[in-house]
């Protein structure tokens, strides 16, 4: 790593934006993070409303198949240094849902994940703790998420693909459906 | 030799317009922070996000959209070096204050082009939102602008500055207090700062004008916001509080006056936009033309 | 004696008729008119200040005098408007709506009498025939039946003009014995101290001729429709040149509104002049405020033409030497850019086949040439220094403020940041956004089209970044009606009452930031280009969705919340008033006829009397 790229990198690990997207129960751990009690943005992490803006993807718990199409195509939206983080352990293993037919239990497997938390619900504390760990990892130049994407992208196309066959309506196309109703 | 001279001297401005309206925008967070009681990013933070965005990688749609943020930074730049402040006065035969305000035009345009040709609706209806906006704040900042030439006899920011000189007491502040007040409520949306940031409401609109903006996208926007600043508390400085002895002093003036539109920003909801205008044209549009009359009277 | 100024009427009056032989082959007819322009613009070359013909008709008994004189004033309007009509043949040659030629020179022809003429037969006749061609030329439109109704009404509000002249010619003759222009206006001065009041009459009357025509609030309610429903290619003409007519007719009896001997003053000015001032300003305000909701391309800009008119005969009103300068400064603008943007729209048009702004978008990228030269011209016309509309505007508000009219100044503000708005909603919907697939085989119009466009936009900045060279004449002008001129001052300068503004610089100001900002955005980090369908819309895939270009441009109801402003406004129909007039025209007009055959002047009256009763009725009511 050139000294350029690592003065870069310790800035990119002073500012990060992340989208203010929720998925899960996670969502609502934000509100505490973000204001009075923990106060995210003295670390430089703000809320960003749309995908082009942001740096951080937080995936805020169990995802279903129909929330991971959306997840996956904002994901892609974002531009190069863009990082993922996994709350609780729905992202990790499914969590309760870990039966479920309509939610995905490994987030690994659809997009890549840079740093995951545990807990169901990890408590503001251990969201700050991750950012902060991921802030040394953004530093250090390791969390590099979206090149393993990039170079790996035919195996995660074929993962997504495989449960988003399963969104399709089984017996009669929608418009059908829609129309008879 | 002399064009050389300005070439530098308006280089000069543009950084220092650039800086210290990033720094404002830094210390208003940490401000508004504590008024939230929190402990707030650092104050140079806005410099840090700043060089974030502008390495970080982006997406384009097209030459319109880059042609659209540039104009909208640049218009503005070339607009600062005519805003006399303090004793950095580069053109002074040439600081009449509809010309700037009509340049500054200019930026919002290409703001505008830019981010609508994205084609995301949000943005679009982001900009027709601020362009309404536009036309409420505007009537009574009008009023006021022409109250002080008629008060001062002069249009040009110069003279403006050199009749308030020689103390507290000259100042148009003083002279013209509802000018000022109705100035003041018209800076607050001329700011976009609450209640009057309709244009930029994340929740509804997605950020609307920065909806499809990433990366040195957005840092253009940043630094167009801040130079923005800069330039319209400086017309305010120059206009009421009689411009400063030195640059810093005119720097110090600026601040009280994004201090005073960081409180209300901090504790006040947003307005409907029609609400917006009509209060724009209720209040400040009174307290304006109530001074006019004075003055003309 | 200089036969050269007979050439000026008989040269368009020549090519007209060729054109009317060869109408059949559209090119030849476009060809001829457009030479036709070209010899009239070199005839005008040998044509100079203080040149004059006469020649004398025997008509039933009299002897009426014709003299055609050139003089600061119409030299000026003159070049502008040829120039501008050469520069729109030129561009006729590629466009095939149904504009017929030889009409457009029939209007040309007029033109130049009307600039030239001193005498009121000729003045009337020379308008007369520019009435019946533009309306015939409105006829033409894309839409039959609406272009139909649009010249009927057009002609309708034209006759009320022309009525209302002549009853003003003849009461002049009456007094006077003589139709020379420039002596019934130094009798008329001669007689304002003891009578003011028949004076103001008299000029009324002319005035409410050259309101009609520029189409000055109350009378604005023909221009949207005319401008809307004539032939695309016409329209340019009739915004730019035509509504000129009536600034130079104000101009020619102005000096006779500063009835001061005779009227108190308001805010420094007769307050003939004040009311007349604000007819302008709620001009300006109302065509403004029309202009933000319309749907119609052609009407929005129609309105924002009519709302420039305003600011015209807001400045003019004042009759001061830097209000003349700016009325004048700002006519041979609005000329310009208003021309720009017609001829864009025209482009438009033809290409995409429609004026509905809610049907275009994402244009900009099929006719770039006519993309900037439309922004160049919407930079224009919302003031934006250093193109050509700042420099007048700024001197509009000079002169107001000169004269404590801090409330007009105000309203000609708002009508300004209205201005912006407009201009806007009609860029986004037709250049920005997104592109409808309707429209993927869109091209650029022929080179001609684009020399045109291009010459118009390097137009634009040069007389923006160089007013000198307009300003110059104008102070010419100004110096003919026996004002003070506003000082002389390096090209560039546009010289103010309270500061002067040094154009030039404003420009290379911009050039320096702009490379500065172009070089900031070429050292950041790389972007990538996407579609435009690869856009934000809250995580849902477009497809699935369903969406299209046209579903995700944002162009209908683009200004609701301002809608919701002017609610109380819009109650006010002075559209529908006028048609109740016509309709009552059409009744009673054949009555009054049987009554007043033969006797012009009082038929004229009568006009007139019930036109004025209506009026009152109407605001009454
Ligand atoms: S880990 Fe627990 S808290 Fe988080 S989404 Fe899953 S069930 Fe909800």
């Amino acid at each position: 790593m050139s000294e350029w790229d690592e003065l870069v990198n310790y800035f990119r690990g002073r500012s990060m934006w992340m989208l203010h997207y929720c998925t899960g129960c996670g969502a609502i751990e934000l509100p505490p993070t973000m204001t009075s009690r923990w106060d995210m943005e003295r670390f430089g992490i703000i809320p960003m409303a749309t995908p082009r803006q942001a740096d951080i993807l937080l995936i805020t718990g169990y995802l279903s198949i129909k929330t991971l199409k959306r997840v996956v195509y904002t994901y892609e939206q974002m531009s190069a240094p863009k990082w993922v983080l996994g709350f609780g352990s729905c992202t990790i293993n499914g969590g309760i849902y870990w039966d479920s037919y309509g939610v995905i239990q490994n987030l690994d497997k659809y997009i890549p994940v840079d740093l995951y938390i545990a807990g169901c619900m990890p408590r503001p504390e251990a969201i700050l703790d991750a950012f902060g760990k991921l802030k040394k990892m953004v530093q250090k130049g390791e969390a590099k998420g979206y090149e393993k994407y990039i170079k790996n992208y035919d195996w995660y196309k074929a993962n997504q693909d495989r449960v988003f066959r399963r969104t399709e309506p089984v017996l009669r196309k929608a418009e059908e459906v829609t129309k008879s109703a | 030799m002399i064009v050389l001279l300005k070439l530098i001297q308006g280089i000069g401005a543009g950084a220092l317009s650039i800086s210290i309206g990033l720094l404002f925008v830094g210390i208003g967070r940490k401000i508004t922070a504590r008024i939230h009681r929190r402990y707030g990013p650092p104050f140079v933070q806005n410099f840090i996000d700043l060089f974030k965005l502008l390495s970080k990688k982006s997406i384009s749609h097209g030459f319109t959209f880059d042609l659209g943020l540039i104009a909208g930074f640049s218009a503005l730049l070339a607009a600062v070096v005519f805003l006399p402040m303090g004793q950095i006065n580069i053109f002074p035969h040439n600081s009449s204050l509809i010309m700037i305000l009509y340049l500054m035009t200019m930026a919002y345009l290409g703001m505008a082009m830019g981010v609508s040709s994205s084609g995301n609706p949000n943005a679009t209806v982001g900009i027709a939102r601020a362009l309404t906006l536009t036309m409420g704040y505007e009537v009574p900042f009008a009023a006021v602008i022409f109250s002080v030439y008629l008060f001062a006899h002069t249009g040009s920011l110069t003279n403006i500055v050199a009749a308030q000189s020689g103390g507290f007491m000259n100042w148009n502040l003083v002279k013209l207090p509802f000018g000022f007040v109705a100035a003041e409520i018209a800076l607050q949306g001329m700011l976009g700062e609450a209640p009057f940031d309709m244009a930029i409401a994340p929740a509804e609109i997605a950020s609307g004008p920065m909806v499809e903006m990433g990366g040195k996208y957005l840092g253009f926007g940043m630094l167009q916001h801040s130079i923005g600043l800069f330039l319209e508390t400086g017309i305010m400085v120059d206009l009421f509080l009689g411009g400063g002895s030195n640059v810093w002093i005119f720097v110090i003036k600026q601040f009280e006056l994004y201090f005073l539109a960081l409180l209300v920003n901090a504790i006040f909801p947003r307005f409907k936009i029609e609400d917006g205008v009509s209060f724009m044209w209720k209040v400040p549009l009174l307290l304006g033309i109530v001074q006019a009359l004075i003055v003309v009277l | 004696m200089n036969t050269n100024l007979i050439w000026l009427v008989a040269m368009p009056l020549i090519g007209s008729a060729v054109t009317a032989v060869v109408v059949r082959y559209k090119f030849l007819d476009r060809l001829i008119t457009f030479l036709t322009f070209a010899t009239t613009l070199f005839v005008l070359f040998l044509a100079h200040v203080g040149q004059s013909y006469s020649w004398t008709l025997k008509f039933l008994g009299t002897t009426l005098n014709l003299t055609l004189n050139v003089s600061h004033l119409s030299i000026f309007m003159l070049y502008i408007s040829i120039a501008f009509g050469t520069v729109l043949a030129f561009y006729s040659l590629i466009d095939n709506s149904r504009m017929k030629g030889f009409l457009l020179l029939l209007v040309l022809a007029a033109n130049n009498w009307i600039f030239m003429s001193n005498d009121m037969i000729g003045f009337f006749f020379a308008w007369e025939l520019m009435g019946w061609a533009s309306v015939v030329s409105v006829l033409g439109g894309r839409e039959k039946e609406k272009s139909r109704h649009a010249a009927l009404y057009y002609a309708m509000m034209s006759v009320a003009g022309s009525y209302s002249m002549l009853f003003g010619i003849f009461i002049l003759w009456r007094l006077t014995g003589t139709f020379s222009i420039s002596a019934n206006i130094a009798y008329l001065s001669s007689i304002i101290g003891g009578h003011p009041w028949w004076v103001l009459g008299i000029v009324s009357l002319f005035f409410m001729t050259f309101m009609i025509k520029s189409g000055i609030f109350p009378f604005h309610t023909w221009v949207p429709l005319a401008y809307a429903y004539s032939p695309d290619a016409f329209t340019p003409f009739l915004s730019a040149a035509m509504s000129k007519y009536g600034v130079y007719g104000m101009l020619l009896f102005l000096p006779l509104g500063l009835l001061e001997k005779g009227f108190p003053t308001a805010f420094g000015v007769p307050w003939t002049n004040y009311i007349f001032l604000w007819f302008g300003v709620i001009t300006a305000v109302v065509g403004t405020v029309l202009s933000i909701f319309q749907d119609d391309v052609k009407k929005l800009f129609a309105y924002s033409s009519l709302s420039n008119l305003g600011y015209v005969v807001a400045a003019i009103a004042l009759f001061t030497p830097v209000g003349i300068t700016a009325g004048i400064y700002h006519a041979f603008n609005h000329l310009l850019f208003e021309g720009a943007l017609f001829i864009t729209l025209l482009a438009v048009i033809s290409r995409s086949g429609t004026s509905k702004l809610s049907e275009m978008g994402g244009l900009w990228k099929k006719m770039p040439i006519t993309f900037f030269t439309f922004f160049v011209g919407i930079a224009s016309a919302a003031g934006i220094p250093p193109f050509n509309g700042f420099g007048s505007k700024w001197l509009v508000y000079q002169a107001m403020i000169k004269q404590h009219l801090i409330f007009a100044t105000i309203l000609l503000f708002l009508a300004s940041t209205g201005a912006f708005m407009y201009l806007f909603k009609a860029f986004h919907s037709i250049f920005l956004g997104q592109l409808s697939h309707d429209y993927e085989r869109v091209k650029e119009v022929p080179i001609v089209g684009q020399i045109v466009e291009a010459f118009l936009m390097i137009a634009m900045i040069f007389f923006g970044v160089q007013p000198g060279y307009i300003l110059k004449p104008i102070g010419a002008i100004v110096k003919s009606m026996g004002l003070k001129p506003l000082p002389v001052m390096a090209n560039g300068y546009v010289a103010g009452m309270f500061s002067n503004v040094y154009m030039p610089l404003i420009g290379w100001s911009l050039v320096v930031s702009f490379i500065f900002g172009f070089i900031l955005f070429y050292v950041s980090a790389e972007h990538k280009n996407v579609s435009q369908t690869d856009n934000y819309t809250a995580g849902q895939i477009p497809e699935d969705w369903g969406l299209t270009p046209e579903t995700y441009q944002f162009s209908w109801n683009f200004y609701q919340p301002v809608e919701k402003l002017f609610v109380p406004f819009f109650r006010i129909k002075i559209d529908g008033f006028f048609r109740g007039i016509g309709d009552w025209t059409k009744a009673t007009g054949s009555a009054i006829k049987e009554i007043f055959v033969g006797n012009a002047q009082m038929y004229a009256f009568f006009a007139i009397v019930g036109l004025i009763i209506f009026v009152i009725a109407g605001w009454m009511a």
